[in-house]
C-alpha cells in the first residue's frame, strides 16, 4: 500500500512541476537558511565549553561611576585570585593570564610575527581542560622561562622537528632563552581568549624585562584572573559576597564574576582579549533563522492546502473505494514527507555548497557534517518535526472531504479554513514587513556611522610599526638615531606629506591606551574614582590628523626634550567642572605624582568609533613613540599606487635596521574594520529578508491559485454579467491589500520596538524615520499585489464558457 | 431480502424553510434485481443513490442492509459495510488520474487487506473479462470514454460486491458505447446475479432493467 502511495506521490509531484517546484524551492531555501544560521549560532554559543567549564568564573572589575556600579574592566589583579580564594573558600583555584597579541617569537634567526600568548599560571591548564601532547602537564609551567606551544604553533615553528626542548626568544633578540617544555593537543575549540603559546608565570618575576610589575598588587591591573568554584555552588550567593568584599586600596572598585561560557556572547568591556561576539546578533539571526523556516512551513501548508482541491475528487473516489480516514491521512502525511525530504536534501546540497563562502563571510570557521552531527541532530528533529506538523493540516483537510459531495464538484470551503489561511497570510507579512524595517534600519545606521564624523582625518594616513629585533637594551641611542635617520629619508618620499610619531591613533586597540584614574582638578579638587585614557604623541601629530582645537594649541617641547604640556578633550575639560574651553588652557593638574600645564584643547573626536561615547582622554608629548604616522599625498595614490610607496617605505626601513619586523595600518581601513561585523550582519540580514520574502510570494501565490480555483464560478458568472478584467482583478486582490494592511499595523510597534533595542547597542545612532515604516509597509503591498495579480490576472481573463460550462 | 429503506426523509434548510430533497421513500429490494430509477432533474435520484450507497446520511426514516440497520451505524461501520458489499459506477467514470488502468483497477484492493500476490490474480481475471489486457498499463486520459467507463464498471466490480450503484453511466457516452455498458450489467445482472440500481435518463437504458421507480420532487410516484 505504501509502495502505492509513494509511487502516487512521485507520479503527482512530477506532473504538478511548477507547484512543486514552488513547493520544494521555499521549503529548502528555507532550511538552508536556517541551518546556516543554526550552524553561526552555535557557533557562536560553543565558545569556551569544555568538561567543567560551568565552573570556571573570570573576575572583573567594577568601577563607582557617580553613585553607580558599572561594569569597568575586563582585567583584574595580581592578588585578585589570592585574595578571592583566601576570603571564599567556594573558589577551589584561580589563574591569572597576562596577555599579550602580535607578539613576536625568534627561533634562531627566524622571525615570526603576530602571536598571542600568555604568562599563565600552572593550574590554568587544569582550569581550562587544556591536554598536553607531549611533556608533562603537573610541571610544564613552573619553572621560569618555560614555554607551551600550541600544536599548530610548533608545527609553524619547528616543521617535523622535534619541539620539545629546544629555546625559543620572545620580543626580541635579546631576551633570556625559552625552553619548550610542552606542546598542547590540538582541540578546535572556540575561545574568548586565543593563547598560540603559554609562559610560565614565575617568568614574570624573574624577568628584569618586566621590571617591577610583580610589587604592584593592587596598582595595577593587567591580569585576566579565572577562578574554578566547587561544583554545586551557588554563583549567584558568591557573586554578592565578591562585590561586597571591601578592598582597602580600591574605595572605588570593586570585584565581580561572570561565567566563563557567557564571555563571548554577553561581555563587552574595556580591554577585552579579543573582540566578543553579540549575544544580540546571535539572537537576531537566530529569530530571523526561525522566521524563515516557520514562513516556509506556511507555505507548504498554503500551498498543499489550496492544491487539495485538486485532489477532493482523488480523495471521494478513494474513499469510496473504502480508503478511511487515517489511510488517507497516512497517505498525504507521506506524500508531504517525500515532499520535505527532497526539499531537505536539496537543502543540504545548498548548505554545503555555500558553507565556505558562509565562513568566510561570518570570519568563523564553520563545519557541517559527520564530524558534528550531535549538533545537527536537534536540528534533523525540528526539521522532520516541522515537515510533520506543516503535513498535517492538509491532510486533515483532505480526509475531511465527504465523497458525495466532492464527486459533483462541490467542495466546501468551511470559514475555518479561510481564517486559518488568512491568519497564514497576516503572519507571513507580518514577518516580512519586520524583516524590511531591520533591514533598512541596519543600512540606515551603518551609513549614518560611516558618513558621521570623526573629527579627524584618517584619510591616507598610515601608521608604521615595527620591532628591532637586534639592538641592545642599553644601545637606545642607536635606535634613536637610526629612527631619526629613517624620518628623514621619508621626509624626503616625494609622496610624504606630514609625519608624527603617536603610540595609537582613533580607532587603534584598546590596550595600546594607557588608562589611569587620580587627578588633581586645577580647583584643586581630587577625582579618584573617574579612569581617564591616555597615549603619547610628537606635536605634529594634531595637525597631521586635521585635530581642530577648540581653544590653545598643541604642546611644546622644552630644551631637555620633554614637556609638562598636556592636549585634552572637551569631554575632558567638562569632567573637570569647566565650562569655557578658553578658560581651561595655561591651567594645572596633577596626577602621576606630578603637574601638567594644559596647552590646548581638542575639540571632542571619535577615538573609539561610533558603538561607545567619548571618554575623557589627555595626549601629552613624547618625541619617539611605537608608531611613525605619514600622511600620503595624492601622488602616492596615482603614481604607483599605494602598495608601491608601501614597498619602498619598507624598503628604506629595511635597509637602516635589517633585523626587524616592519607592519603598517592605513588608519581609515582600521577605523572601518570596527564596523565589520555589522556590515556582516547587515549584508546577512539582506539576504534572509530578501529570501524570506521571496518565500512569503510563493505562499501567497499559492494562496492566490487557491482563491481563484475556488471563486472561478464566480468570475465566470461577473464575467456573463458584465465586469471588466480590472474589476475581477480588484475582487480578487481588495482581500490581499486588506491582510496586508492589517500586517502592517501590527508589525509597525514591534519592529519599532525591536528595532530600538538593537540601536541601544550604539553610542550614536540614527533615528528610526517614518518612512521607513512607510517604505517597509509599501514595498511589502507591492511585492503582495503583483504575486497576487499575476494569478488573478489569469483568472480573469478566461472565457467564462470554460468555466461555466462544468455545471 | 438485500436492502429495504422505511419512511426515509432527507431535508435541508434554507432561508428558515425545510426543502424535502427526500419525502418518506419505502423501498424494498431483493437480490438479484436491476432497477432502474428515473425522474427529472432535481427529483432526488441522485441522492436516494447516495442514500442507498452510504455516502449519504439521512434525517428520518429506517434502512436496512442485508441484517445491519445502518441508521444507527456510526460511520466508520458504515464505510466498512459499503467496502464490503457495494460498488459504484459514475457518469463520468471518476478515475483516478494518475494512476494507470491497472492501478486504479488494483486500488480499491489495497483498502481491503488482499495480499499482494492476490491481488496480482483479481486484477489481472478483471482486466481478461473485460478485455482490456492491452490497455492496463495507459493512464484514463489516454481512453475513449466508453473504455473509461468499462474500467469504471471493472473497479466497481473487483471487490466483488453484491450491490452495483451506477450513477447515469453512460450519460457522457455516445449511443454505441452506451449499448456495450447497458449490455454489460445485463450480462453481469443476469449470470453473476449483482444487484444493480442505475439512475437513468434515457427510457431506452431504463428498459434493461427489471423494475422502475419514479421520483418527483423527492417523492415516489
Amino acid at each position: 500500500m505504501y509502495k502505492l502511495f509513494l509511487k502516487i506521490a512521485t507520479r503527482y509531484l512530477l506532473k504538478n512541476r511548477l507547484y512543486s517546484f514552488i513547493n520544494i524551492f521555499g521549503l529548502a531555501v528555507g532550511t538552508a537558511c536556517f541551518i546556516l544560521i543554526m550552524l553561526y549560532v552555535n557557533n557562536e554559543k560553543s565558545y569556551d565549553t569544555f568538561p567543567g567549564s560551568e565552573n570556571i568564573y573570570r573576575a572583573y572589575m567594577d568601577y563607582l561611576e557617580g553613585d553607580k556600579w558599572v561594569a569597568g574592566d575586563a582585567n583584574s589583579y595580581i592578588v585578585t585570585g589570592e585574595t578571592l580564594k583566601e576570603n571564599f573558600p567556594e573558589i577551589r583555584n584561580y589563574a591569572r593570564l597576562r596577555y599579550f597579541t602580535n607578539l613576536v617569537l625568534i627561533k634562531e634567526n627566524e622571525v615570526f610575527e603576530n602571536n598571542k600568548g600568555s604568562l599563565a599560571d600552572p593550574s590554568f591548564l587544569a582550569l581550562f581542560d587544556l591536554k598536553l601532547k607531549q611533556g608533562n602537564a603537573k610541571g610544564a609551567l613552573n619553572e621560569p622561562y618555560s614555554i607551551v606551544l600550541t600544536e599548530s604553533l610548533a608545527k609553524k615553528l619547528f616543521g617535523k622537528e622535534e619541539p620539545m626542548g629546544k629555546t625559543i626568544k620572545l620580543f626580541n633578540a635579546n631576551s633570556p632563552a625559552f625552553t619548550i617544555t610542552g606542546v598542547l593537543k590540538e582541540n578546535n575549540r572556540k575561545t574568548h581568549i586565543p593563547n598560540d603559546f603559554l609562559v610560565s608565570f614565575s617568568t614574570f618575576r624573574a624577568w628584569d624585562a618586566f621590571e617591577g610589575d610583580w610589587e604592584y598588587t593592587w596598582n595595577q591591573n593587567v591580569y585576566y584572573t579565572y577562578l574554578s568554584l566547587a561544583p554545586g555552588t551557588n554563583t549567584v550567593q558568591l557573586q554578592q559576597k565578591i562585590k561586597d568584599l571591601k578592598i582597602e586600596a580600591l574605595p572605588y572598585e570593586r570585584h565581580n564574576i561572570e561565567p566563563l561560557e557567557d564571555i563571548h556572547l554577553y561581555s563587552n568591556k574595556p580591554y577585552e582579549a579579543q573582540a566578543n561576539g553579540s549575544v544580540q546578533r546571535v539572537r537576531f539571526l537566530f529569530a530571523i533563522g526561525l522566521i524563515i523556516i516557520i514562513l516556509s512551513w506556511l507555505n507548504y501548508i498554503n500551498l498543499s492546502t489550496a492544491k487539495s482541491l485538486e485532489r477532493a475528487k482523488e480523495t471521494g473516489i478513494r474513499k469510496i473505494a473504502g480508503a478511511q480516514k487515517p489511510q488517507i491521512i497516512m497517505q498525504s502525511l507521506l506524500e508531504s514527507l517525500v515532499l520535505n525530504g527532497i526539499a531537505v536534501a536539496i537543502a543540504f546540497g545548498i548548505v554545503l555548497l555555500i558553507l565556505p563562502a558562509f565562513s568566510v563571510f561570518i570570519n568563523q570557521d564553520l563545519t557541517f557534517g559527520i564530524a558534528n552531527l550531535y549538533q545537527a541532530l536537534p536540528l534533523f528533529g525540528f526539521i522532520l518535526l516541522g515537515a510533520i506538523v506543516s503535513g498535517i493540516y492538509p491532510a486533515f483537510v483532505l480526509s475531511n472531504y465527504t465523497p458525495a459531495k466532492t464527486l459533483k464538484g462541490k467542495v466546501q470551503t468551511s470559514p475555518m479554513g479561510l481564517t486559518v489561511r488568512k491568519g497564514l497570510i497576516i503572519g507571513q507579512f507580518f514577518a516580512t514587513i519586520i524583516l524590511i524595517v531591520g533591514t533598512l534600519i541596519v543600512n540606515k545606521q551603518i551609513r549614518f556611522l560611516k558618513e558621521q564624523p570623526i573629527g579627524a582625518d584618517l584619510q591616507q594616513v598610515v601608521a608604521l610599526h615595527w620591532q628591532v629585533l637586534d639592538v641592545a637594551p642599553d644601545a637606545d641611542s642607536t635606535l634613536v638615531s637610526g629612527i631619526k635617520t629613517f624620518k628623514d629619508k621619508l621626509q624626503n618620499l616625494p609622496f610624504v606629506t606630514k609625519m608624527a610619531t603617536a603610540n595609537t591613533f582613533p580607532g587603534g586597540r584598546y590596550e595600546d591606551l594607557g588608562s589611569s584614574a587620580g587627578i588633581i582638578f586645577p580647583n584643586g579638587t581630587l577625582d579618584e574614582k573617574r579612569i581617564t585614557y591616555n597615549y603619547a604623541v610628537s606635536p605634529e601629530f594634531f595637525e597631521l590628523m586635521d585635530f581642530e582645537f577648540a581653544a590653545g594649541e598643541p604642546f611644546k617641547a622644552n630644551s631637555r626634550g620633554s614637556s609638562n604640556e598636556i592636549v585634552m578633550n572637551e569631554k575632558f575639560i567638562r569632567f573637570m567642572g569647566i565650562s569655557d574651553m578658553e578658560a581651561a588652557i595655561g591651567k594645572t593638574v596633577k596626577f602621576w605624582e606630578q603637574e601638567w600645564t594644559i596647552s590646548g584643547v581638542l575639540k571632542d573626536y571619535h577615538h573609539f568609533g561610533l558603538k561607545t561615547g567619548i571618554e575623557p582622554i589627555f595626549i601629552r608629548y613624547s618625541p619617539s613613540a611605537d608608531n611613525i604616522l605619514i600622511k600620503l599625498n595624492e601622488r602616492a595614490v596615482t603614481s604607483g599606487g599605494l602598495a608601491a610607496a608601501m614597498t619602498q617605505i619598507e624598503t628604506t626601513w629595511k635597509e637602516l635596521f635589517p633585523q626587524s619586523t616592519f607592519n603598517y595600518t592605513f588608519l581609515d581601513e582600521n577605523f572601518e574594520a570596527q564596523y565589520k561585523e555589522d556590515k556582516a550582519f547587515g549584508t546577512a540580514f539582506q539576504i534572509f529578508t530578501a529570501l524570506s520574502i521571496l518565500i512569503a510570494s510563493l505562499g501567497l501565490f499559492g494562496l492566490t491559485s487557491y482563491t481563484v480555483v475556488r471563486r472561478k464560478k464566480e468570475i465566470g458568472v461577473r464575467k456573463v454579467n458584465g465586469a471588466t478584467v480590472i474589476q475581477i482583478l480588484s475582487l480578487l486582490n481588495k482581500d490581499f491589500v486588506k491582510w496586508v494592511s492589517f500586517a502592517f499595523t501590527i508589525a509597525v510597534p514591534v519592529s519599532w520596538y525591536v528595532m530600538n533595542q538593537w540601536l541601544e547597542g550604539f553610542a550614536y545612532k540614527t533615528n528610526l524615520s517614518w518612512w521607513v515604516f512607510l517604505v517597509s509597509g509599501l514595498s511589502a503591498l507591492l511585492i503582495a499585489l503583483i504575486t497576487v495579480s499575476w494569478q488573478s490576472f489569469k483568472a480573469a481573463i478566461v472565457n467564462p464558457v470554460q468555466t461555466l460550462r462544468d455545471e | 431480502m438485500l436492502l429495504e429503506l422505511k419512511n426515509i426523509f432527507k431535508w435541508v434548510n434554507s432561508g428558515g424553510q425545510r426543502i424535502f430533497l427526500l419525502k418518506d421513500i419505502n423501498l424494498s429490494i431483493e437480490e438479484g434485481e436491476f432497477i432502474s430509477v428515473m425522474g427529472p432533474s432535481g427529483s432526488g435520484k441522485s441522492t436516494l443513490l447516495n442514500v442507498i450507497g452510504m455516502l449519504d446520511t439521512f434525517d428520518e426514516g429506517e434502512y436496512h442492509f442485508l441484517d445491519e440497520s445502518v441508521h444507527t451505524l456510526k460511520e466508520k461501520y458504515r464505510s466498512n459495510l459499503y467496502k464490503e458489499y457495494i460498488g459504484f459506477v459514475f457518469q463520468s467514470y471518476h478515475l483516478l488520474d494518475d494512476l494507470t488502468v491497472y492501478e486504479n483497477l488494483e486500488m480499491p484492493l489495497l483498502y481491503k487487506k488482499y495480499k499482494g500476490a492476490e491481488r496480482k490474480a483479481m486484477v489481472a481475471d478483471m482486466l481478461d473479462r473485460f478485455n482490456i489486457v492491452g490497455k492496463k498499463d495507459l493512464f484514463p486520459a489516454q481512453l475513449s470514454g466508453g473504455q473509461q467507463q468499462l474500467v469504471g464498471v471493472a473497479r466497481a466490480l473487483i471487490g466483488k460486491p453484491k450491490l452495483i450503484l451506477a450513477d447515469e453511466p453512460t450519460g457522457n457516452l455516445n449511443s454505441q458505447q452506451s449499448e456495450e455498458i447497458m449490455g454489460l450489467f445485463k450480462k453481469l445482472n443476469e449470470e453473476d446475479k449483482v444487484t444493480i440500481i442505475q439512475v437513468t435518463h434515457s427510457e431506452k437504458n431504463a428498459a434493461y432493467g427489471s423494475r422502475i421507480i419514479n421520483l418527483l420532487d423527492g417523492r415516489r410516484i
